[in-house]
């Protein structure tokens, strides 16, 4: 078991290329770290770097109290599990989790107890004496993972280890790495493109962009306070929507603004929305009166059943349902709000349908508001 | 073949051993017998993960030792009895049969007359019939892939990777240096390059995540004639060369793939010096500090747009087109414009072929 610190960590390959920037993380002993971002990032390479795989252009990097830049890759007491495994085809279930260990020559009975300790936690006793033709996608990755276990290192790193599983069991082995996790009591850092795993994943999540971090948080906290117009879009599903919107001040009450209306012509329709005095905390909307912004509201905050439409008067807009989409447990209707699109998650029950124009209700107090220019958040 | 060679020793040994012997290949199956009525059974044995794998074992009615290539044993010999006579017998027999192995595969092994045609060490016209002769199909496809070792390591990428690919008559790995382990892969008819690119991926990863080592990987194109090998076996050598010099970030470089370095990388070395005095003629592109560099980096991955790249680069606009006109003054070419752009892009691939050291010409 082991802490991790992370400093001043930069990744620049000759040819120019600078994959991660300035990477700052402390990662306590035990903790689920979740490193998501789009495709070419920095994440994997972030890791590659932890693992001791890529070298480290500039900066610090901890496990516990060493400084181990210069350590290799063996010598630094953590197992990778990486999205590509490949598993001996002529070797047994055991063999497989046992070849490592074997070539690092490691005692036979060593090898056994580790080997039957591994398949214990990872329930595939009865599938040691089987070659791995004769496995499922799903046990082939716990023999994946096996192997990893019997080095019994501080620090697991797993890179996208469940991208080549379809949805059904990708979302089975979320749950098994989750209690693998919570079993082993050991540190975990795991990346993946999908928020959907790492929300429900991990302890803390960094999310990344062009090889900086936007922000490290627990996942409620990142889905409530996003602290960037990225970070905002990145994490929950479907994404939250953003509307482009001016700023205006009645009074003390503040508004966002948006619409097609043509000042000249008077032809569409604007909007105004009234915010709650809360989103002006610190007075940060005061600079922003008459400007553009991009305002964010997630589907679940966008109704259309007439009791919360009702409750919301200050938020109520009409708009043009394009597509609707029944998932079951609720209904997503994706809609066109004066030239913007507007999506919302509502209750099954609703009754819109493909054509209709329907009031919708935005709650105000959910709004999410981003400077225009820099994409930070003003207020959340 | 091997097969056939053994039955002969077997049948040999059959009087003066006054028990059942034979061999089992690695599915158990007994592949040559003094009882020739067991050939092609299936043998029930329980393996010992416990037990040191080069001594004999006892299974049942039989004594078991296994044999062939050390890490990597193909078969066993059985012998029928569980006493300490029938352990001396396997001891012996096992002894003899991996030489006779040894001796054959040096002679009419697969692997070798791969290793031949990749290396050019064959005539064109030899590879034919020697391929009559050893039952190659000649109707599957083969790639090559070359793959090279970035972290010495005290374990042998050789072996794994010939734990990963253990079926001889089909995949064949081959040392080629101290570096340099050619895989010949086959593959099935029209395979796409995104498959092995996947499996070049999966050689990457479980080398780095089991053995904490790094390698690249160079992809030759898909051919289905054997003599064909040697170009594919070259173009994964060529890739590894180009991708080092202008794909540094990569792990795996496939030949059909290369795009403009493919190109840049055939150019004769005097004519890319030309070129660049060319392009510079104002002022030499030493002269543009790293960050003005890795502006210009970002400004091409951002398609020439200002607005993106100032925001990506976190510099306000007016800088970033500060930098730009830098860049004017000094080399005469406006990025934001195509015709520029293109060629300095050109030239930076350039320079950085002639800063690899290529032999000149």
């Amino acid at each position: 078991m082991a802490s991790l610190s992370l400093r001043n960590i930069y990744k620049k390959y000759p040819g120019g290329v600078v994959a991660v920037s300035d990477f700052n993380l402390e990662i306590k002993d035990k903790e689920f770290i979740i490193l998501v971002g789009p495709s070419g990032c920095g994440k994997s390479t972030t890791l590659r770097m932890v693992a001791g795989l890529e070298e480290i252009s500039s900066g610090e990097l901890y496990i516990g109290d060493r400084l181990v830049n210069d350590v290799a890759p063996k010598d630094r007491d953590i197992a990778m599990v990486f999205q590509n495994y490949a598993l001996y085809p002529h070797m047994t279930v055991f063999d497989n989790m046992a070849f490592g260990l074997k070539l690092r020559k490691t005692s036979k009975d060593e090898i056994k107890r580790r080997v039957e300790e591994a398949a214990r936690i990872l329930d595939i006793e009865h599938l040691l004496e089987r070659k791995p033709k004769a496995l499922s996608g799903g046990q082939r990755q716990r023999v994946a993972l096996g192997r990893a276990i019997v080095r019994e290192p501080k620090v697991f790193l797993l890179d996208e280890p469940l991208s080549n599983l379809d949805a059904k069991l990708r979302a089975q082995m979320r749950t098994e790495i989750t209690k693998l996790h919570q079993r082993l009591g050991t540190t975990f850092i795991y990346v993946t493109h999908d928020q959907t795993e790492a929300m429900t994943m991990g302890t803390r999540i960094v999310v990344m962009k062009d090889g900086f971090i936007q922000q490290v948080d627990a996942p409620q906290k990142l889905y409530e306070f996003p602290c960037n117009l990225f970070v905002a879009g990145f994490i929950g599903s479907p994404q939250m929507n953003f509307i482009e919107a001016k700023v205006l001040k009645e009074n003390d009450d503040f508004f966002v603004e948006f619409g097609s209306e043509d000042t000249k012509t008077r032809a569409g329709v604007k909007y105004q929305i009234k915010l709650p005095a809360s989103k002006n905390k610190d007075n940060c909307l005061e600079a922003y009166v008459d400007k553009e912004v991009i305002f964010g509201i997630r589907p679940e905050h966008v109704h259309n059943e007439p009791e919360l439409v009702a409750n919301l008067p200050d938020g109520i807009v009409e708009a043009n349902v394009e597509v609707t989409e029944l998932m079951g447990a609720e209904t997503y209707l994706y809609m066109n709000c004066e030239g913007q699109a507007i999506n919302a998650r509502v209750d099954p029950s609703s009754t819109a349908r493909a054509g209709d124009t329907i009031k919708i209700a935005i709650d105000p107090a959910k709004i999410h508001i981003f400077d225009k220019d820099t994409e930070k958040t003003i207020c959340n | 073949m091997s097969n056939r060679l053994f039955q002969s020793v077997v049948h040999q040994m059959r009087d003066a051993v006054d028990r059942t012997i034979g061999v089992i290949d690695e599915t158990y199956t007994v592949v040559a017998c003094s009882d020739l009525g067991k050939i092609g059974e299936n043998l029930e044995v329980s393996l010992m993960h416990g037990a040191a794998e080069s001594e004999p074992f006892v299974s049942g009615r039989y004594t078991y030792k296994p044999f062939g290539t050390p890490q990597h044993p193909e078969y066993m010999i059985f012998v029928e009895g569980t006493d300490v006579e029938a352990a001396r017998y396997c001891s012996i027999l096992a002894v003899s049969l991996a030489s006779i192995k040894f001796y054959y595969d040096e002679n009419y092994d697969r692997g070798n007359f791969i290793k031949n045609i990749i290396l050019d060490n064959i005539l064109p016209g030899d590879i034919y019939l020697k391929a009559r002769e050893l039952r190659f199909n000649s109707d599957v496809t083969r790639t090559v892939l070359l793959i090279r070792v970035a972290s010495k390591n005290d374990v042998s990428v050789y072996d794994i990777i010939g734990n990963l690919f253990p079926d001889k008559t089909k995949d064949f790995v081959i040392n080629i240096s101290e570096t340099d382990i050619a895989l010949v892969k086959e593959t099935k008819q029209g395979v796409s390059s995104e498959t092995i690119t996947k499996l070049a991926n999966s050689i990457v990863d479980t080398l780095s995540g089991e053995f904490y080592t790094q390698v690249s990987v160079g992809i030759g194109t898909t051919v289905s004639s054997l003599k064909d090998l040697a170009r594919s076996f070259k173009e994964a050598q060529v890739s590894l060369e180009v991708g080092k010099v202008f794909d540094t970030e990569k792990s795996i470089v496939s030949y059909d793939n290369l795009g403009i370095a493919r190109l840049i990388y055939q150019l004769p070395t005097t004519l890319c010096e030309t070129f660049l005095r060319e392009v510079f003629k104002k002022g030499s592109i030493d002269s543009l500090d790293q960050e003005t560099l890795f502006t210009i980096q970002r400004f091409f991955e951002n398609n020439l747009n200002v607005s993106e790249t100032s925001r990506k680069l976190f510099v306000h606009r007016n800088t970033l087109v500060y930098r730009l006109e830098k860049i004017r003054k000094i080399t005469g070419l406006d990025l934001r414009e195509f015709d520029h752009a293109i060629v300095f892009k050109i030239a930076l691939m350039v320079k950085k072929y002639l800063k690899s050291n290529p032999v000149k010409y």
